[in-house]
């Protein structure tokens, strides 16, 4: 648990300490912004059973910024590693590849946590301007950023795995990007396709489906099978990228 | 210390290292030489626990480096080849975080003990400067100190004075023969005069195998007993080198060319504990040829390298 905590604290400053990671605070608050605004115009149009929460980030500029975040933060964090030769330092330390992993993933985690706090501050803004008559349910708060949340451990473990693969920090955007999009993708193609499908699949399609989930979790609704399914790939992924980390101590 | 057993590192299609087995007692400065490509760093790899041998085993301090890796790692301190540092950190900064790494209880006990080791390897001056606007010689000091912090009983060194100038060098042999007086060293290089000046004993490998165990001083004897001898001869060269090759027992090698007034150079190579001279001398009175030198090459640790690694090769 010590080391862990060293590692842990050392990834975080890494984090904190570089220009990227305002850069990329930046960037989310530009597009949390207009996500935001699109989201006020559209209501102003037009009466919607949905709450200015939901319209928010059941958007396509919430999808946006979820492509971008994910290469961002995790290309780094094993390849760089990888590329000066630390991870030989490292791992003839007393450091096992477990700690490594879950301190590296978790440094992430926080500040992909943090770069959702700005989000916050429109809703409130917005509330305080409007004299309270603005309507924040909580219900599609909590949701909202729940289901942000359990994305982001599925994607940056996914990142985690990409950036342990190479020692090439484009490489292993480039390939976050790419399963990102194909697992948006395939939850988009599968809940457009839904209708045409025998209706006794419909479940097993809102299993997988991140569409479906953010529909469900910004109206409102906390589903814990979509938690399960986060949660449960993520620590594959972690998993996986433990093996790779280990992959050289693999005794034939 | 180090108690390597048949080591073995077997990549698809090659072998790195072939049953390698050796031991390093507490307290000795060996050094582990061999040419580019020998295997000196993969056998690195194993003994700190990065790479796993195809077979054989390593003990640290009674450790096996598998089985106990934490307890054998705590015991290890090590330099990797081109030493691997995070650029973006200052010198005290990451030397902290090592040392916490490795066990330095953070606060007061890291913070003194980082001031001892910068302070041993020359670094103060630098302390606060990030690692990435370092030269190549305060880098490698860097990871001189990193190796040392957790205080190890044995100190693991590829290739520590790789691209520095003399001068540095210079330094960090004194630094590398004063840490021996309390650590067990095992440095890898292939520059021959350092292992003479810093090193009890020197493990020689090429292709993977050991082929010499011992003092320099020793290896560099046995060789001077299989040595060399250089005749200067009034003769014919063909003639004195076919006169020497029937009279000297023992021998392996003769080679003669002409030297300007009608003098033939003679240079004998026997085997080991054969000293030809006095045959030499006495062929020289027979055919009545006069001798203006008749000497022994004393042998250096270069000598001995090469014989030993270009054997292998012809």
């Amino acid at each position: 648990m010590r080391t862990f905590l060293i590692l842990f604290g050392k990834e975080l400053r890494a984090f904190f300490y570089s220009p990227v990671a305002y850069i990329v605070l930046g960037l989310v608050m530009v597009l949390n912004g207009f996500a935001f605004n699109a989201s006020v115009s559209f209501l102003q149009r037009e009466a919607s059973g949905g709450s200015l929460v939901k319209w928010t980030f059941d958007s396509p500029w919430f999808y946006l910024t979820y492509f971008a975040i994910f290469p961002l933060i995790t290309m780094r964090l094993f390849a760089e590693e990888r590329r000066l030769g630390t991870l030989e330092t490292l791992l003839t330390a007393p450091v096992s590849a477990w700690q490594l992993v879950t301190s590296k993933f978790s440094a992430a985690v926080i500040f992909y946590a943090v770069l959702w706090l700005p989000s916050l501050i429109n809703f409130f803004v917005f509330q305080y301007v409007t004299a309270g008559a603005a309507d924040l349910p909580p219900g599609a708060l909590i949701g909202s950023y729940t289901i942000v949340f359990a994305m982001g451990l599925f994607n940056i473990a996914l990142g985690c795995l990409a950036s342990s693969l190479t020692s090439n920090q484009m490489i292993a955007a480039i390939t976050t990007l790419t399963f990102t999009i194909i697992h948006y993708l395939l939850g988009l193609f599968a809940s457009t396709a839904k209708r045409l499908l025998p209706p006794s699949s419909e479940e097993l399609v809102d299993y997988f489906s991140s569409v479906t989930h953010l529909q469900t979790f910004t109206s409102g609704l906390l589903d814990t099978r979509a938690l399960v399914y986060y949660a449960s790939l993520s620590v594959l992924f972690l998993v996986l990228t433990h093996q790779v980390v280990e992959f050289r101590r693999w005794k034939s | 210390m180090i108690d390597a057993t048949d080591l073995t590192k077997r990549y698809a299609g090659h072998t790195a290292v072939n049953g390698l087995s050796f031991e390093v007692g507490r307290g000795e400065i060996v050094g582990f030489l061999g040419p580019n490509g020998a295997g000196k760093t993969t056998t690195m790899r194993m003994l700190t626990s990065y790479l796993p041998p195809t077979s054989g085993t390593v003990r640290i301090a009674g450790y096996d480096v598998f089985e106990d890796s934490m307890e054998a790692r705590r015991h290890i301190g090590y330099m990797p080849e081109n030493v691997p540092l995070y650029d973006e950190m200052r010198v005290r900064e990451y030397l902290r975080f090592r040392g916490k790494l490795k066990g330095i209880k953070g606060g007061r006990p890291v913070r003194k003990r980082v001031g001892e080791v910068m302070e041993l390897c020359g670094l103060t001056d630098v302390r606060r400067k990030p690692i990435a606007v370092l030269s190549k010689g305060f880098r490698q000091r860097v990871g001189l100190a990193d190796a040392l912090i957790h205080n190890p009983d044995l100190l693991i060194l590829d290739e520590p004075t790789n691209g520095l100038d003399p001068n540095q060098i210079r330094q960090i042999r004194g630094l590398i023969r004063d840490l021996g007086k309390e650590h067990t060293v095992l440095l890898s290089t292939h520059i021959l005069s350092e292992v003479e000046m810093t090193c009890d004993r020197v493990l020689i490998i090429n292709g993977g195998k050991l082929k010499a165990s011992g003092r320099p001083k020793d290896l560099s004897d046995d060789i001077r007993t299989a040595g060399r001898v250089i005749a200067e001869i009034k003769a014919d060269p063909k003639l004195a080198a076919t006169a020497i090759e029937k009279h000297v027992k023992g021998l392996r090698k003769v080679n003669a060319t002409s030297l300007p007034g009608g003098w033939a150079r003679v240079s004998v190579r026997t085997e080991a504990g054969v000293d030809p001279r006095e045959t030499i001398h006495n062929i020289a009175v027979s055919e009545r040829w006069t001798v203006r030198e008749l000497s022994r090459k004393s042998a250096s640790l270069e000598d001995v390298f090469v014989e030993i690694t270009q054997d292998d090769l012809a």
